[in-house]
């Protein structure tokens, strides 16, 4: 019974085991296969993680033009993070939109999603698809929308219009985390609380949302994260006053290689680690990678 | 049974009733919210957006005339020497990007099922991490790695596996990279979120009975996974036949998207001729999601997607 890899870190590791039946052959190829699987794997978890580490190394280089590696190390691109007013007023910007679209999403979200779970299953799918659809429209064609109609009255490039883009992506997400999260909830504990004279509302606060928690905190952090990194449809719907970072950072490499980009993608990165690092304490990786 | 009792009886049940239909009108209430949302900022718009495909292009200054009802703006597509060409290469784009990222996505996706411990949250936190760093940052690193003198070149230069640069940004295969950091953590996530429900005891039977592991995986493990390998093929085809960023960062002049013309055309401020191609745009992916959707349900690998 007992396997030469004492961790089992991939698929095949317990199947490398040979058969009564079967030979050494068929034990080596196996063995080969499995090794080729987790090189395999193993290049997409560093392709995967190449950008940050690149846009980390970068911005503490010294040259006037980003380069992976740097030549020289210095701290001067933070420096200039630190003077640029255009930076801040987009750092300033990206936390307004984020904290809108969390508000909006997270409310959107879990209202539905208590909502759905009436309804007949005609019903549901309905609303379902209602929420899901924006997910699956070209970014371009959102924002092309939203620039146009909201032009009508004024409010393109306005933070109304960056948070009603941001939360069409997020509102899905939420919507789908909390009901994740209600599906596990056993709803005779919500029946028994109003069977002894709760509120809707009150077993709601009382009883639901405590049960929930972790959920409801995890759609606001997946809606907080989302719209701290949509970038096409913010691309449309801001104007010089109301863009994010990730559009001013578009806009800089668009004409040069502003090592500042570096500095700021960075700085973004942090803040997404910190949510999720917050979100595996909370729910867990494996919830959390497995309910959006 | 005494008639109070019967009477008391039959207002207790008409109570219940009531509160029952009572709390279920008000939990229909909590769909507002979301209703009303998706009502104001996206079928309204995306209704506007069509009613602008069917305006008179305006001669003067304007984007438009407003009122008017023509088929400037589908006519213009149709005269254009170079949308069929972009539209052509999109769609072929989008579906090679789908094909790749769902095939890669499905790969790490077990192996991060059949990982334990450490190295599965080592694997699932890559991917959070991926699609929760924005595009830009990710297209950014991309050339910088990518580029002639980038570090993928150099590595490959080091190691002896090549011996010329290869130019992997400004054409199809930079796109294709970039894309594939835009879709790949959602076709990861969309498998993962499937396999988690089937029993790893069911792999472990298979080889116990004497299946090989690539039996195994394709008798057990695939049958279950197709409904999260088809999410994320309808995400990977919506996003990559919508591909924005990644041509425009990563591509040439010949990599031009079809959301790379209706900015252009936006810009251009020919608002009917890019409200009708971001139209004939989404009716496109739109149907070939449904087409797709429908053949993989007529085979019986769908239940609910």
């Amino acid at each position: 019974m007992s396997d030469e890899s004492p961790t089992r870190t991939d698929g095949a590791g317990e199947t490398a085991r040979p058969g009564p039946t079967t030979g050494q052959s068929l034990f080596r190829r196996v063995n080969v296969g499995r090794w080729l699987f987790r090189a395999g794997v193993g290049t997409v978890f560093v392709f995967l993680l190449a950008p940050v580490v690149v846009v980390a190394v970068t911005s503490f280089g010294d040259s006037i033009t980003p380069s992976f590696p740097p030549a020289e190390f210095s701290t001067r691109w933070y420096e200039s993070f630190l003077e640029s007013s255009r930076w801040q007023r987009a750092a300033r910007n990206s936390l307004i939109a984020a904290v809108g679209t969390t508000v909006l999403a997270t409310v959107a979200g879990t209202t539905a999603a208590l909502g759905v779970s009436n309804l007949s299953a005609r019903a549901e799918g309905a609303v379902l698809g209602l929420a899901v659809l924006p997910l699956l429209v070209p970014g371009v064609v959102l924002g092309s929308s939203l620039l146009v109609f909201l032009g009508e009255f004024g409010l393109q490039q306005s933070y109304l219009a960056v948070i009603a883009a941001h939360s069409l992506w997020a509102t899905p997400l939420a919507f789908s985390v909390v009901r994740a999260s209600l599906s596990r909830f056993d709803p005779r504990l919500r029946e028994a609380a109003l069977d002894l004279g709760a509120s809707p509302t009150r077993a709601f606060v009382e009883v639901v949302a405590p049960n929930i928690r972790s959920g409801l905190l995890a759609a606001a952090l997946i809606a907080f994260v989302v719209s701290l990194q949509e970038f096409v449809m913010t691309l449309f719907v801001s104007g010089r006053d109301t863009r994010t970072i990730p559009v001013l950072a578009w806009n800089e490499l668009r004409n040069t290689l502003d090592p500042v980009v570096s500095v700021v993608s960075t700085l973004l990165v942090l803040v997404v680690v910190l949510a999720v690092i917050i979100g595996t304490l909370v729910v867990g990786i494996e919830r959390l990678a497995a309910d959006t | 049974m005494s008639d109070v009792d019967t009477a008391s009886g039959t207002d207790r049940v008409r109570a219940a009733l009531q509160a029952a239909s009572g709390s279920i009108s008000r939990t229909r209430l909590l769909l507002i919210p979301l209703l009303l949302f998706d009502l104001l900022v996206f079928v309204v718009p995306m209704g506007y957006l069509l009613r602008i495909s069917f305006a008179k292009r305006s001669v003067g200054g304007g984007a438009l005339q407003k009122g008017t009802w023509s088929f400037d703006g589908y006519q213009y597509l149709l005269d254009s020497s170079v949308v069929g060409t972009v539209f052509r290469w999109t769609l072929l784009f989008g579906v090679v990007a789908t094909l790749l990222a769902v095939a890669i996505g499905t790969l790490y996706a077990y192996a991060a099922w059949r990982a334990s411990g450490t190295t599965r949250t080592i694997l699932l936190a890559g991917v959070v991490m991926s699609m929760f760093t924005t595009l830009v940052v990710k297209l950014f690193a991309a050339r910088l790695m990518l580029s002639p003198e980038g570090a993928v070149n150099d590595t490959l230069l080091a190691t002896g596996v090549l011996d010329g640069r290869l130019l992997l940004v400004n054409n199809e295969i930079g796109v294709l990279i970039g894309q594939l950091y835009i879709v790949l953590p959602y076709t990861v996530l969309a498998v993962y979120s499937v396999l988690t429900g089937l029993d790893e005891g069911l792999v472990e039977a298979a080889n116990d009975l004497g299946a090989t592991p690539v039996r195994a995986i394709r008798e057990v493990v695939l049958p279950h996974a197709v409904p999260g390998m088809a999410v994320g093929g309808i995400i990977a085809f919506a996003w990559s036949a919508g591909a924005f960023a990644a041509p425009l960062l990563l591509g040439s002049a010949s990599e031009r998207t079809v959301a790379i013309e209706v900015q252009n055309l936006l810009g251009q401020f020919n608002y009917p001729g890019a409200a009708a191609l971001a139209v004939v745009l989404t009716t496109v992916v739109l149907v070939v999601l449904a087409l797709g959707i429908a053949w993989l349900r007529r085979r019986g690998g769908l239940r609910d997607v």
